[in-house]
């Protein structure tokens, strides 16, 4: 019982954080077009905001999220200024959109991962945070990981909610399925695009915020979860924020359950199999009708 | 008659560059086999990608299972099998994934074909791992370094020809008619499943030959080091920066990069990236048809003066 | 009576719940000139959509000169001979008119042949439309009335058997719908090439055409002479309510 529970769980953990870093990047490919490849680099840039914040100033990782969540806004809002908005407004075509964005994402990927390594080096970095086990109908997990799973699911559910029931949460699905007609009925683009774009970057930099509690952190901690994410939206159909939380968690068990039955050097494998798997056989999501 | 003209060039480009294994110091020989390594996959990449618009990440995969067929043949298949080999197991490998993703557009496309790379290096390297119980493979008793780069001479040049051949070719008239509007090629009579997985088992052909050329320069072949995501990305941004939509434009960017990698690559490494990230930033934004639409608008301003 | 060159029997087409197409049968013979009319969303650009093999129907066969290509993909359709336009014009943006021309005729059109080679200079064609000087020019930066022109030349340069037009009227003046109209009335008489012609100025096609069909909901109301059509009950009900009065029709 304790085994199996700890199993599943371990894989529930890391399947929140997957949903996390997911959304984001499903929000603004389901509303932008824009395919930002360099999404984990801000999860990364994320952890290592939380990183210093504990090490240098000793400030609590949990309390010091909201700081992370504002200055990734922040960032995503320059960045979203400074890149994607031109891209928006001189490409004739949707592809092209695509395209060029999946490009500027893969420099943006050189600039931020390279400037990381320049300030920070290559060497792992880590703090000890609630790393006391707990003990929970005799399976055992420390508390850091609990609370990144609570916090990460709670962040989700946060933003499944505001999608769901606030004006801006209707603007923006309005948007996803009718560009033209939302902008019709007065859904101003300058002001929503930014807006989630930055909200993206925010929900990567908490999940890097949550990460850097239970792992070590390097400049390079980005790009698997990227790759992880698009998996996530494949699984959970481009656009939804419910079906990533259910993809997000339904592959950290599929992964979990598949490195202890099978080997732990088989985690990528699984994953890319996965992928590859849903994309040509439902590559509208597994949750899509 | 421009397919002459690029022929033509062709064969005195080789003629030029035969010669210099005997000619020029190491450090040079080995930048100029650098060069024409990234004149073959750029080249090879844009007849494809450039022509179609299916941007495809695959470059590094297909590099990677070239390198893979020389290692494992190393010691029983002599070099002039491995490498034409290597590009054969690659354009199978491109036509086998091309016939299931190639109804695939835009992102996706790019996403699955990185991701499909990606699988390939886990399984070898878990296969490795498994089965041979090595992590890389010790290549000893090269061949001679005037063997290797006159064969990729031969390749890079190879592949300008065929992107020239194709270009004046129908069927390089079908990949432009994908390129600029599949749905109407369709109603036109062009097969374009056929056509897509054609083209994306030619280029890849070439980036396996490379790989397998170059693979012996390397003394120990590990997945990471030859499917290095690094080779795909960087033939992207060469083919993009000079114009994917043309045969002269990643020649020559090809050249510029591969001289400016090999010279600032090693000294500053993270800087060069971050400069060459902010580079591709710029490009995309303000000059999305590479340095020969630069070419092209000045022409069109001569001829209109 | 010859064989039908392009039949279609009984083809349904449906978005989820919705039937665009409901068993509809069509018989178009060598040298026809048939029109095809209907209110908005009556179906014929889905109908068009399924005669060139671009959607597959649900349900119904589909044969071009004798052989069933019901399912096959669009490519099958232009090499047994069925050409196409597009409601929005749909050019190669990128390449010069001529080569837009010089498109069809390197693949659909390498394998047949046309009763006579009038049509077989892509210069010649562009000549005929009235698009000669415009050979050298990218199609994306023609206008958008002479973008639907030069979507006729590529498409009579696949030489079809049977041409399907998806608006030919929409943007042109009055001098180069007549000249077009002639084009198209040429084509038919030399080449004995079927034309389907779907337009949304009813009066217009009602002057060019010798056979009318009228889709309305995805089912096929009427089929025959031009006048007895516009009389027909089932056709004026369906017009009711449009901006051509039933009057104008036969007029």
């Amino acid at each position: 019982m304790g085994f199996w529970l700890e199993l599943i769980a371990s894989g529930l953990i890391t399947g929140g954080i997957y949903a996390l870093v997911a959304i984001g990047l499903n929000l603004q490919y389901g509303l932008m077009r824009i395919m930002n490849i360099s999404h984990g680099e801000f999860l990364m840039l994320g952890a290592y905001l939380t990183w210093l914040a504990h090490t240098f100033a000793g400030v609590n990782p949990l309390a010091f999220l909201p700081v992370v969540a504002l200055a990734l806004f922040g960032a995503g809002l320059l960045v979203y200024r400074l890149c994607f908005r031109r891209i928006a407004r001189t490409s004739p075509a949707v592809e092209l959109i695509e395209a060029r964005s999946l490009l500027v994402g893969f420099g943006l990927m050189y600039l931020v991962q390279n400037a990381a390594y320049l300030v920070w080096g290559a060497d792992l970095r880590g703090y000890s945070f609630l790393a006391e086990p707990v003990e929970i109908m005799g399976a055992r997990f420390t508390g850091n990981r609990l609370a990144a799973f609570g916090f990460a699911v709670a962040a989700s559910l946060f933003l499944i909610a505001v999608l769901r029931w606030t004006l801006v949460g209707k603007a923006v699905r309005a948007m996803m399925q009718s560009p033209a007609g939302a902008q019709l009925v007065g859904i101003d683009t300058a002001v929503l695009h930014p807006v989630v774009f930055g909200a993206g970057l925010a929900l990567a930099g908490v999940a890097g915020g949550l990460l850097s509690m239970v792992y070590e952190i390097t400049p390079a901690m980005g790009e698997p979860y990227t790759v992880t994410a698009l998996i996530v939206i494949t699984l959970g159909g481009l656009g939804s924020a419910a079906g990533c939380l259910a993809g997000g968690l339904l592959l950290g068990v599929v992964e979990a359950l598949g490195m202890h039955f099978t080997s732990p050097s088989l985690k990528m494998l699984l994953s890319y199999a996965v992928f590859i798997a849903v994309l040509l056989a439902r590559p509208k999501g597994l949750f899509a009708r | 008659m421009r397919l002459a003209t690029a022929l033509a060039a062709c064969a005195i480009a080789g003629l030029v560059l035969a010669p210099a294994p005997w000619l020029v110091s190491d450090f040079a020989l080995s930048l100029t086999l650098s060069c024409l390594m990234y004149v073959g996959l750029a080249v090879s990449w844009a007849m494809f990608s450039g022509a179609t618009n299916y941007l495809s990440l695959a470059t590094a995969a297909f590099f990677g299972i070239g390198a893979y067929v020389t290692a494992w043949g190393h010691g029983t298949l002599p070099y002039a099998v491995a490498v034409p080999l290597g590009g054969l197991a690659a354009a199978l490998f491109a036509a086998a994934i091309g016939a299931a993703v190639l109804h695939l557009r835009g992102a996706y496309f790019a996403v699955i074909t990185f991701g499909l790379g990606e699988l390939v290096r886990h399984a070898i390297t878990y296969g490795e791992k498994t089965w041979a119980r090595t992590v890389g493979r010790v290549i000893s008793d090269p061949p001679a370094t005037e063997t290797v780069y006159l064969v990729v001479l031969a390749l890079a040049l190879a592949a300008v020809a065929t992107a020239a051949a194709v270009r004046a070719s129908r069927f390089g008239l079908a990949l432009a008619g994908v390129g600029s509007d599949e749905e109407r090629a369709r109603t036109l009579g062009v097969n374009t499943r056929l056509v897509k997985t054609g083209g994306f088992a030619l280029a890849a052909f070439f980036a396996g030959a490379l790989g397998a050329a170059v693979a012996v320069r390397w003394t120990y072949i590990e997945p990471a080091s030859v499917f290095n995501p690094f080779i795909g990305f960087q033939t992207v941004l060469i083919a993009m920066v000079g114009g994917a939509h043309t045969l002269a434009g990643p020649i020559a960017s090809a050249v510029v990069f591969s001289v400016l990698t090999e010279l600032l690559r090693l000294q500053f490494p993270y800087a060069y990236l971050i400069v060459l990230g902010a580079l591709l930033i710029l490009l995309v934004l303000y000059l999305p048809g590479g340095l020969a639409s630069l070419l092209e608008r000045w022409k069109w301003r001569q001829r209109h003066a | 009576m010859p064989e039908p060159v392009l039949s279609a029997r009984a083809v349904t087409v449906r978005f989820g719940g919705l039937v665009a197409c409901d068993g509809v049968d069509l018989d178009v013979r060598a040298g026809e000139l048939v029109g095809l009319i209907g209110p908005n969303g009556a179906g014929k650009t889905t109908f068009f959509h399924a005669l060139s093999g671009v959607l597959a129907p649900d349900a119904g066969r589909l044969i071009v000169g004798g052989a069933d290509l019901t399912g096959r993909p669009a490519h099958v359709f232009a090499r047994h001979g069925v050409a196409r336009t597009f409601q929005t014009p749909r050019v190669f943006r990128d390449m010069t008119a001529l080569e837009n021309v010089r498109f069809g005729m390197e693949f659909a059109g390498r394998s047949r042949v046309h009763a006579h080679d009038a049509f077989d200079d892509p210069q010649a064609i562009l000549g005929f439309l009235g698009l000669g000087e415009a050979a050298a020019v990218p199609a994306g930066a023609l206008t958008p009335a002479r973008q639907r022109l030069l979507e006729i030349g590529m498409a009579l340069a696949a030489r079809p058997r049977v041409l399907l037009l998806d608006e030919v009227a929409a943007g042109l003046t009055h001098a180069e719908l007549e000249a077009s109209a002639a084009l198209i009335r040429r084509v038919r008489d030399e080449l004995g090439v079927a034309v389907v012609w779907i337009e949304h100025a009813v009066r217009v096609l009602m002057d060019q055409v010798e056979r009318v069909a009228v889709l309305h909901q995805g089912r096929k109301i009427a089929d025959g002479d031009p006048r007895a059509v516009a009389r027909d009950p089932a056709v004026v009900e369906a017009y009711l309510g449009e901006e051509i009065e039933p009057q104008r029709l036969a007029a």
